[in-house]
């Protein structure tokens, strides 16, 4: 006999038991530290810490680890432990300006001043395996060091008016996106806040679909900056700035072309990208879709996936879309006995109109076939009725 | 001296929200509200429990009367923000009904987002069910439900019907007297006083 | 550390429980939140757990049901979060419950007064798969322009003699606003209609609420000569008996003969000879 099934609650707890043997592997192994993860795999902390929006490199890699190497569920760690976090205020504005550099570099000239810094980069190894134990490196001391404020190179520039201005202090105070929904059409400080924690993968691919033609931007790296950069807060009751500590940013501004229009003289736009921690790819993709976005604002004809702001902010993120990707595994068995049932019966009449004579009335094919579960009445067309309205709200509107 | 606020803020702030999200779901019936904070004047204990259950500093309320000490309590408990206008607030509290503004002062939202429109809370003098009663219908409401709101102004009900011809636009109201509240959404219909 | 409880902090609840009360003041209507990550992933209740966790108090008796079952893992799992950071106590019952949080079906027990029934939502735009842009549905809201579906509906007749819509079927709420039901079956529609409990939905992806008041008017979208129908069928529930209940069909052997049985786990125990002796 047929026995509903039973012991969900049992299940899931074996499940949990296999996961965390899992998870560690072989137990002569030694246990991975979290200090390894965070030294030794840093770039992975950084991208968690990004995307996750927590700067906080030991619980990064506490997600990490607990995530056994999958990045998307360790960012979903840290932000479902970041959402209970009490808030106790906002810092000022980043200054990147004053960011203590250690890389730096511009497609646009072939020196700047303050100079091209490569600092730690994979850009120029050989991408060969290389199998000998890592053995400790020494590192040769420049002869000078970096100077401590190196100009940006969009500010050399703009001194030359060939760029847009965007006058510090202009923009409106930002939304909390964590903490308030995104609506439509969304401001560029929104948008930007979005990109910043957005999946970096899925900016890549709309970053890269901006070079081959979908919503063409003549990109040039302006200036890629990582270093650190001073976190000031102003608390109310204090009424002057303290400065809490430092954290690593990356920051890209891409100069654009552009020519002019809406009174505007032609002059180099601008793309911009921030993230947390090491994340250059990740910037750079940023501020190639930044750009795109701005597709209305400098009335650039839009018809490229990347310059859709509600198509790429409502799927940048890897925790709603992996998630609701994945809800398909759970049952569905409800909606898909109603659809099993409909197809029965649409499958039925299609096989009883095949054999009919074209003259027959439709209520006559819409008998389900003796194997339907459910049987619906299908009836001639019906009365379509108006839409209503548009004028009414036209005159409310007004 | 600061009056203090709900003893147990999260249990406390739970069980007035469930009776207020059944006072906004069943209009026009009283309901009483289970925890009543100390509160200074003028603003009614039951009034009180409303605007520390549902305020905080995203929220800003408009105070039709701002006595300091009013305000220095709500801004200590709840730390909310003032609305200097009507038409800004969130929520707005009426201590006296019969000077109160005409209710198309404060915000009905927008068509795309009616949401964004004012929670108006009015101290009443009481509820009765026969003398000058009301009857009401409309969502949440089976048949018809009769109430008298006693202490409104004059005029109070032919400004919400006026107001009700611009659905899903409107203001939401909350009627509080003693340990009662009464709910009545944008939705409810006047019938007859 | 520990959690606040039911988890969310109290500035988090107060955004939910103002934004519910502006739900339930604007049938059908979809109030804007500011959804939070939880625990669980987004698509799989998340929108569903932050109304409970906003209406939840230590006297609730919390029931939670997936595709009409309280055994799914699912289910068990967020019954099991709320037992964790709540401590509520919790139930397979639907008569002994206050709240009853549920993903795709409503209780063929009837509900009462003092019920709330919390619905997991996946998609609240009755429109998206209409109209993808959220500023358009929004407008089209605004304007009660709901052409769009009755042409999906009428095209629907004209390809295939039925509307082709077996699930999430869309309904007009106070004949205002149209609304998705969840992924309901469309058998479930007419418990919308005037029920005694209030109904609130959660969309925690899509950020956004919805409410059906208590003894609101809730239509099934249809035309005059095609009136709405529910789903019936031929068989009867083989475990208790039920002719008037949704069934899952069930496939119990190699040579793929079916079974059906109640969908609603509980009321089929209930009615089930072993269960009344």
């Amino acid at each position: 006999m047929y026995v509903a099934v039973k012991g969900g609650e049992q299940a899931i707890a074996r499940s949990l038991e296999l996961l965390a043997e899992a998870r560690r592997g072989d137990t002569a192994v030694p246990e991975l530290e979290l200090k390894q993860i965070r030294e030794q795999l840093r770039l992975g902390v950084a991208r968690v810490m990004q995307e996750g929006s927590l700067y906080d490199e030991e619980l990064a890699a506490l997600a990490m680890r607990q995530a056994a190497g999958d990045m998307l569920e360790a960012i979903f760690l840290l932000r479902a432990y970041r959402t209970t976090l009490p808030r106790f205020g906002y810092t000022q504005p980043l200054n990147t300006s004053a960011m203590r550099v250690r890389r730096r570099v511009s497609g646009t000239f072939k020196d700047i001043p303050g100079g091209q810094v490569l600092g730690p980069t994979y850009d120029y190894t050989q991408r060969l395996l290389d199998f000998e134990t890592t053995s400790p490196v020494e590192v040769s001391l420049a002869d000078a060091p970096l100077p401590s404020n190196v100009p940006r190179v969009l500010d050399l520039l703009d001194a030359e008016a060939l760029i847009e201005r965007i006058e510090p202090g202009s923009d409106p105070e930002p939304i909390d996106l964590t903490r308030e929904p995104l609506t439509f059409p969304a401001d560029r400080a929104t948008r930007l806040q979005n990109l910043s924690r957005g999946d970096e993968g899925f900016l890549l691919g709309m970053a890269y679909s901006t070079q081959r033609g979908y919503a063409e931007s003549h990109p040039f790296a302006g200036e890629i900056r990582m270093g650190e950069v001073d976190v000031v807060v102003c608390p109310e009751e204090l009424g002057f700035a303290i400065e809490i500590g430092s954290i690593t940013l990356t920051e890209c501004q891409m100069i654009n072309q552009f020519h002019g229009g809406n009174g505007v003289p032609p002059q180099f736009t601008r793309g911009y990208g921030l993230c947390m921690g090491e994340g250059e790819r990740k910037a750079m993709s940023m501020a190639l879709v930044d750009r795109a976005l701005r597709c209305d604002e400098l009335a650039e004809s839009s018809y490229a996936p990347a310059q859709n702001q509600e198509f790429v902010l409502s799927h940048s993120d890897s925790v709603e879309a992996s998630g609701f990707v994945q809800h398909l595994k759970l049952p569905h068995y409800v909606d898909f006995q109603a659809e099993l049932s409909l197809l029965r019966t649409l499958a039925a009449q299609h096989a009883a109109h095949l054999q009919t004579p074209p003259s027959a009335s439709p209520q006559e094919d819409g008998k389900a076939g003796p194997d339907a579960a459910c049987s619906q009445e299908p009836d001639p067309t019906p009365t379509l009725p108006c839409a209503q309205g548009r004028e009414q709200f036209e005159a409310v509107k007004t | 001296m600061m009056l203090s606020a709900f003893a147990n803020p999260v249990f406390d702030s739970q069980r007035n929200f469930r009776e207020l999200l059944q006072a906004m779901a069943r209009p026009a019936a009283p309901r009483e509200l289970p925890v009543l904070p100390p509160s200074p004047a003028p603003i009614a204990p039951a009034a009180m429990a409303i605007l520390l259950t549902l305020c905080d500093a995203t929220t800003s309320v408009w105070l039709q009367q701002p006595q300091p000490t009013a305000v220095d309590h709500l801004r200590f408990h709840a730390g909310l923000k003032l609305a200097e206008r009507p038409e800004d607030a969130d929520f707005a509290l009426i201590t006296d009904p019969t000077s109160m503004p005409p209710l198309d002062a404060f915000a009905r939202g927008d068509l795309r987002y009616p949401d964004r429109s004012a929670s108006v809370i009015v101290q009443v003098a009481g509820f009765g069910a026969s003398h000058g009663a009301g009857k009401f219908s409309g969502p949440g409401i089976r048949d018809v439900e009769t109430l008298a709101i006693e202490g409104l102004p004059h005029g109070f009900w032919q400004q919400r019907a006026e107001l009700a011809s611009q659905l899903p636009l409107g203001v939401d109201l909350y009627f509080v007297a003693a340990h009662q509240v009464v709910g009545l959404p944008r939705t409810t219909r006047w019938l007859e006083g | 550390m520990t959690y606040n409880f039911a988890f969310l902090d109290e500035d988090t609840k107060r955004m939910l429980r103002r934004a519910l009360l502006k739900a339930v003041a604007i049938p059908g209507y979809q109030v804007p939140f500011g959804s939070r990550e939880m625990p669980l992933p987004y698509g799989w209740g998340t929108g569903g757990i932050q109304v409970t966790a906003a209406l939840l108090g230590p006297d609730d008796v919390l029931k939670v049901i997936d595709q009409g079952a309280d055994d799914t893992t699912n289910a068990v799992n967020i019954r099991r979060f709320f037992a964790r950071v709540a401590g509520v106590a919790t139930t397979e019952h639907t008569v002994d419950a206050t709240i009853i949080q549920t993903r795709h079906r409503i209780p063929e027990t009837s509900l009462r007064e003092d019920q709330v029934l919390v619905f997991q939502v996946p998609e609240p735009e009755p429109l998206r798969t209409l109209e993808p842009r959220e500023a358009e549905t929004r407008t089209l809201h605004a304007l009660a322009d709901y052409g769009l579906m009755h042409v999906k509906l009428y095209e629907d007749i004209a390809q295939y003699g039925h509307i082709a819509t077996s699930y999430d079927y869309p309904v007009l709420v106070d004949g205002r606003y149209l609304t998705s039901p969840s992924p309901i079956p469309k058998f479930d529609n007419p418990k919308l209609h005037q029920s005694p409990a209030l109904m609130l939905f959660g969309a925690g992806r899509e950020k956004r609420l919805y409410a059906i008041p208590p003894y609101t008017e809730v239509e099934s979208l249809a035309f005059d000569d095609h009136p709405f129908e529910i789903q019936r069928w031929e068989h009867q529930c083989e475990l208790c008996g039920s002719g008037e209940s949704y069934l899952d069909e069930v496939i119990v052997d190699d040579r793929g003969t079916r079974m059906f049985v109640c969908s609603d786990t509980d009321f089929c125990g209930q009615r089930r000879p072993e269960a009344r002796a």
